[in-house]
């Protein structure tokens, strides 16, 4: 048992850092996704953050309302499951729905934000749920809570950053932005897997 | 708009150090501005008044204006940007996109008061500053609209006989007025028989990404050296005789009363074989909006390269 536990930490901790680094690589994306539509200026941007910032917030709220029902590895692989979905539907459909947006209600501040909701809102809160459940299941008693909280939130962070830095530096460079998209839809499939595996599930 | 004059090279060495400190003394900042988008300085050097732009340190010129003559173009390439005119089959209204302190877009509007001038600014403040500083007027057939230049485009239904394209933020020109999509925007806001003139910085490996792009979508593309800048001009159909262009050239001399007599611009006309790698790179890459890496391209030296 306690080694099975521990396996299971580890995955579970692996999949907080690659899926960190996925969601703000996905982030770093949508802009471009969004600049040949609505411009490259500071609005673009503050409509994308504000909009990830609040697909975390409805992540956060909307995994610690459901970790007392299903406070499993499986709940988080099903989320991340349909955000791995989710992503792999944009490269066909956004060009598409961004044109619908600039046509229907134009390029301001509103439309602005409906693409960056659009595009971001869904994945990236089915993706926020990952840390408040991961943070249940990792948790054994009451006096750990705070311990495992910060290493969760610690070990998610550093993939958020190593997320921006290698999809701004590495893969944008490199690979067109439809194809860095389908490979996140592709490592976040990977991690739900994981998450699947029998000795994940065993633990719950 | 940009020449790339290095002033207030703080990590600049000693070579240009020297031409810093003279142009600091000899220059006074009239007004500074943080834009949405930029940090805008405004300088006088009588009789000239310059929009810089600062960035990293250093500070990029957008435009020069001579206040003591307003259809002056002290900037070379800003003058071969009007080379565009021998080309058009007709010149009734022409689009810039990058509107900066104006100078190309006024002289353009001076000396054909009767065509429609449109420039397309994506910072109202740089406007503002123009509008302020640059001798910029409300005038009929002269009109500045404050969008990003590739929306004004997708959203227009307008087409026109010139669009001149000068879209630069400092040293950079945003990705998205770079790709193959959005000339195939600005190709669908031609007139028949318009052209499309381009200022182009030619020192890094963007220079062959930005040609190749070009060169896919429009079939016929001529160069002109200016100073450190590359000014394009692309056009559809086949390729436009010598003599051809030196007829409207004349013809449109004369017309308007250039001052930069286009003819003489005409002898600066060069063509390249953008195939086969001799001046612009074999494996340079066509740039797309899913794929076009402009800060990485930026930060390569074109080396041991000829420039068209």
């Amino acid at each position: 048992m306690k080694s099975s536990f521990r396996v299971v930490a580890l995955f579970i901790y692996s999949c907080a850092f690659i899926v960190g680094g996925v969601l703000m690589g996905f982030e770093m994306l949508g802009s471009r996704y969004l600049f040949p539509y609505f411009g490259g200026g500071i609005g673009t941007w503050a409509s994308l953050i504000s909009t990830v910032l609040c697909a975390l917030a409805i992540g956060y709220f909307a995994g610690s309302a459901i970790v007392a029902h299903y406070p499993s590895p499986r709940t988080i692989a099903v989320a991340i499951l349909i955000a791995a979905a989710y992503l792999a539907c944009v490269p066909v459909t956004a060009d598409p729905v961004m044109e619908k947006i600039l046509n229907g209600i134009g390029d301001g501040p509103s439309a602005t934000l409906l693409a960056a909701t659009a595009l971001l809102l869904v994945p990236l809160s089915l993706l926020g749920t990952f840390s408040p459940i991961a943070v249940s299941i990792l948790t054994r008693s009451a006096h750990e809570a705070g311990r495992v909280a910060g290493l969760v939130y610690g070990v998610s962070t550093i993939g958020n950053v190593v997320g921006t830095l290698l999809t701004t530096f590495l893969l944008i460079p490199t690979i067109g932005s439809r194809s860095i998209t389908y490979i996140f839809a592709v490592v976040l499939a990977c991690c739900a897997a994981v998450l699947f595996a029998p000795t994940a599930r065993r633990l719950a | 708009m940009i020449i790339r004059s290095v002033i207030f090279g703080a990590l600049a060495g000693a070579l240009i150090g020297l031409t810093a400190s003279f142009a600091q003394e000899s220059r006074n900042l009239l007004e500074s501005k943080e834009s949405l988008y930029n940090n805008i300085y405004v300088y006088e050097q009588p009789p000239y008044v310059s929009m810089t732009f600062g960035h990293n340190r250093k500070i990029y010129t957008e435009s020069v204006y001579n206040t003591r003559d307003d259809r002056d173009l002290p900037v070379a390439y800003t003058r071969f940007m009007t080379a565009s005119l021998m080309y058009a089959k007709d010149v009734h209204s022409i689009l810039e996109i990058g509107f900066g302190g104006g100078r190309t877009s006024w002289y353009l509007h001076k000396f054909l008061p009767n065509v429609s001038v449109t420039s397309v600014e994506l910072d109202p403040t740089v406007v503002q500053l123009a509008r302020k500083y640059f001798g910029i007027k409300e005038e009929p057939n002269f009109q500045v609209a404050t969008r990003d230049g590739r929306l004004f485009l997708s959203e227009s239904k307008e087409r026109y006989d010139l669009i001149l394209i000068d879209a630069y933020r400092g040293p950079f020109v945003p990705f998205h007025l770079l790709t193959k999509e959005f000339y195939q925007i600005v190709k669908d806001h031609l007139a028949d028989g318009g052209v499309v003139a381009q200022n182009v910085e030619p020192s890094t490996m963007l220079f062959d990404a930005a040609i190749k792009t070009i060169s896919v979508v429009f079939p016929q593309l001529d160069f002109y050296r200016a100073d450190g800048n590359i000014v394009t001009v692309a056009y559809e159909g086949p390729e436009r005789k010598p003599e051809d262009l030196a007829s409207f050239a004349r013809d449109r001399d004369k017309a308007y009363g250039l001052r930069y007599s286009l003819i003489e611009m005409l002898s600066e006309r060069r063509r390249i074989q953008i195939d086969g790698g001799n001046v612009i790179d074999a494996s340079a890459k066509v740039l797309t909006d899913d794929f076009a890496p402009v800060e990485t391209l930026k930060n390569i030296e074109r080396h041991n390269r000829k420039l068209p």
